[in-house]
């Protein structure tokens, strides 16, 4: 493939994923139902363009939309690009019975990096969505950063982009020139500092991306370059996989004298034990036993159970019953 | 809009040399006719992609297709070739069916199919497409371009969302707004209007096959009469692949006067012991309502304006006459007039309403007014009480007195079985020969 010509050094580029956003199952199989009409891109990944718009006015160069897929998605592409991107580039994976894109994520990270690297656009921040809708791994950002050899900035709640109001008050730095929030675990955020080249990736609620004016929407098909991948997918290595095994531990040697004595002292076979109960019930009733089993084990506590026992009288219509003792309660 | 740059229209002024908006049936008809003789052609869609927005029954007769895409039947998302076909009288709890089949519906050039509508549609713009159009979807044309009350384009809901064209195309469906804004269509009754409503329900093939007593690609259309309650109206029951439509159309004034709410009476429908068997144990995936321009030929507008002609349901072509609910047919063979009418009209330089004059003289010379002229009194027929409720309830009841057996009685003769049926429905004789009368010169 030849990488495509830079429109304008240092662009900033959306890359997009073309997935089912409503996939449905044959509710009477339970297979998945295939539809033509349901592919798309993500709410995520439209506010990505929408965020690479808005970079790229503010930074006064281009904004490019790149998206790994199968032919079928170039309409799409091209109505995504028509809000103001300069160009699409469709990488498609040259093979005519792919109709999916078929790249795995490490392999779209790679295209992808090609595209967008010193050699092809030259981009300086890449926004993607944040996780797309097909069950993705959510690792193509991070891998694209990997490759690019620029520093990440993910899974993206707000971006300060200038023309709206700063978030918690920070402030840009001279090596920072966004900010941005991002969700860590336990319902805390934190607030990131975003270097001029970055790859960031963004969710849904970001910014809702802007519609395209008529002239535009009508050339979109138009808009789109395809190029084809220029990598055949590597074949996968997979690891080895061996059983798990617990590790070893050592106990003290049984006791005895003869080996009868250590093999009963192993297997407490002639140990006292309670016998096995074998009890026949209808369902509610045995529900019932079931729980004064567990209570007199200690698995309830008696508040616990009682409880319980009251549901199961429910349910059985019957008088509730102390739990240990199983005679009706007071 | 600037940035167009496809085939120069005719006129400088103008981005293209027609506008088609809706990509139903009705505007991919006309925009592949147009882009087919050359035309630069802009077809608009509100929907995300043609269809998305479309509802109906399920049947399409496909043979006005024949010369717009020859051998159509090769390509066409078909669910199902309809083979068999039932007319079915209900009340309460009686059901009395005509049932026709032929293998002959299940080879070329076939009747009716199952299809559902965003495939259909899409393919049938896509159609367009290859031929040259220039399809923009999720844009809503808003209003018309005017200049000294003659239109000349369209406005829409996009940024710089004016668009010019010498010709625009209203085949956006049933209650048009532009043929209304365009002042084509006079004081609008509800009483023309019906409203469908259906649920499309899973069900495995095999489980289809089986119910419906048909194999392969071969399916079933059932059409109802009888079973609206006091609501006038009908049913439908159809076979796709692996789901079946079961569907009312009700009439709109009688639901609102009568309180009923259309989903409580198509509960009622699957309930009903005829139906129940067929839809039991289905998944409902959909249900979905749509309005149909009920009254046919005596509701239809104006057909063209000064730059500007009116197609499909826009133009209430839709057949809806008791055996027949024909819309997609009726809307291809219109907005495919229109497209040849328009690219006439261009041709010779003059897209006024008299230049455009040949459109309503194609379709009186085609089966769409032909047949909308000819059935002009059976949609009233059909609504009147006595097809509704009396004949349904005459002819079950005739059924069941003939084929119940009351030994030791003797068996009743057929003259004091419809006699006895006709008192206890208060049917008279008189009205029976009237309406026989009329339904001979409505349907024939
Ligand atoms: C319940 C029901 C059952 C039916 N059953 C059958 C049947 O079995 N067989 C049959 O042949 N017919 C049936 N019909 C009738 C049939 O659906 C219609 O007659 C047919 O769809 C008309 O086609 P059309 O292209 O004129 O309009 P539509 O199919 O309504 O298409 C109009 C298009 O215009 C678009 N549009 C509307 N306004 C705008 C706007 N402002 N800007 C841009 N786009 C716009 C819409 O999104 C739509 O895509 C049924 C109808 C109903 C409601």
């Amino acid at each position: 493939m030849n990488p495509p010509t830079s429109t304008d050094p240092g662009c900033v580029a959306a890359c997009v994923k073309w997935v089912d956003l409503s996939p449905e199952t044959d509710p009477t199989s339970g297979l998945p139902v295939p539809s033509a009409h349901s592919w798309g891109f993500s709410e995520a990944d439209r506010s990505a363009v929408e965020v690479a718009l808005r970079l790229a006015d503010d930074r006064g160069t281009d904004a490019v939309v790149v998206c790994v897929g199968p032919p079928d998605a170039q309409w799409a592409l091209g109505e995504l690009a028509a809000a103001g991107a300069a160009r699409a580039v469709l990488v498609t994976s040259g093979n005519p019975g792919d109709t999916r894109g078929g790249a795995s994520s490490g392999e779209t990270a790679r295209i992808l990096a090609d595209i967008l690297g010193p050699v092809g656009l030259d981009a300086d921040t890449v926004v993607c969505g944040d996780i797309s809708l097909d069950r993705g791994s959510g690792s193509v950002p991070a891998l694209l950063a990997h490759h690019l050899e620029l520093p990440q900035a993910l899974g993206l709640i707000s971006v300060d982009l200038g023309d709206r109001p700063r978030i918690g008050g920070a402030t840009r730095d001279a090596t920072t020139t966004l900010m941005g929030v991002r969700r860590l675990d336990g319902a805390r955020r934190e607030r990131v500092g975003i270097p001029a080249r970055a790859v960031m990736s963004v969710e849904g609620a970001v910014a809702p991306l802007r519609r395209a004016p008529l002239g535009r929407a009508v050339e979109a098909r138009r808009r789109v370059q395809r190029e084809s991948s220029p990598r055949r997918p590597e074949p996968v290595r997979p690891a080895r996989i061996l059983q798990w095994r617990p590790p070893p531990r050592s106990l003290p040697a049984p006791e005895g004298t003869d080996a009868f004595e250590r093999v009963v002292s192993l297997t407490g076979a002639l140990e006292e034990r309670t016998p096995p109960r074998v009890v026949e019930l209808a369902p509610p009733q045995a529900a019932a036993e079931i729980l004064r089993q567990l209570h007199r084990w200690g698995y309830l506590t008696d508040a616990g159970a009682a409880g319980a026992e009251a549901t199961a009288a429910k349910a059985t219509g019957s008088e509730p019953t102390d739990p240990v003792t199983a005679e009706p309660r007071p | 809009m600037t940035e167009h740059t496809a085939e120069r229209p005719s006129s400088d002024n103008d981005d293209f040399d027609a506008i088609v908006v809706g990509a139903g049936p009705a505007g991919s008809a006309a925009a592949l006719e147009l882009a087919r003789a050359g035309r630069s052609v802009l077809l608009i869609e509100r929907g995300p992609f043609p269809g998305s927005k479309n509802m109906y029954g399920g049947v399409i007769y496909g043979r006005i297709l024949d010369t717009l895409v020859p051998q159509w039947w090769t390509e066409a998302p078909i669910q199902r070739w309809v083979t068999r076909r039932q007319t079915m009288m209900m009340t309460g709890e009686q059901a009395l069916t005509v049932d026709y089949r032929t293998e002959a519906w299940g080879r070329p050039p076939y009747n009716g199919a199952t299809a559902y509508r965003p495939d259909f549609d899409s393919w049938l713009a896509d159609k367009a497409v290859e031929e040259g159009a220039t399809l923009v979807c999720s844009t809503t044309v808003t209003g018309l371009l005017t200049d000294s009350g003659r239109v000349v384009g369209v406005s829409t809901d996009r940024p710089d969302g004016d668009v010019r064209a010498r010709v625009v195309i209203a085949a956006d469906g049933v209650n048009s707004f532009l043929a209304k804004e365009a002042g084509l269509y006079g004081e609008v009754d509800p009483a023309n209007y019906t409203v469908g409503v259906k649920e499309t329900i899973a069900l495995p093939r095999s489980v289809i096959d089986e119910r419906f007593a048909v194999r392969g690609d071969h399916g079933v259309d059932i059409e109802i009469i009888g079973c609206t309650g006091d609501v006038p109206g009908g049913g439908f029951l159809y076979t796709n692949s692996d789901t079946i439509a079961v569907g009312l159309v009700l009439s709109l004034p009688a639901l609102a006067a009568g309180g009923r709410r259309p989903e409580e009476l198509l509960a009622e429908l699957k309930l009903h012991p005829a139906i129940a068997p067929l839809v039991e144990g289905g998944e409902v995936k959909e249900y979905s309502a749509h309005v149909i321009p009920e009254a046919g030929y005596d509701m239809m507008p104006e057909l063209v304006g000064d730059g500007i002609v009116v197609a499909g349901d826009a133009a209430a072509m839709c057949l809806a006459a008791g055996l027949w609910l024909e819309g997609v047919n009726f809307a291809i063979g219109s907005g495919a007039a229109a497209g040849r009418a328009c690219h006439g009209a261009l041709r010779k330089g003059d897209t006024s309403a008299v230049g455009l004059g040949d459109y309503r003289r194609r379709l009186e010379s085609s089966f769409v007014l032909k047949d909308h002229r000819k059935l002009r009194e059976a949609p009233h027929l059909v609504m009147g009480e006595l097809a509704q409720q009396k004949l349904p309830a005459m002819a079950c009841g005739v059924a069941e007195d003939m084929f119940t057996v009351t030994n030791p009685e003797p068996k009743a003769g057929l003259m004091r079985i419809v006699r006895r049926q006709m008192r206890t429905n208060g049917v008279k004789l008189r009205s029976v020969v009237g309406d026989t009368w009329r339904a001979l010169r409505a349907f024939g």
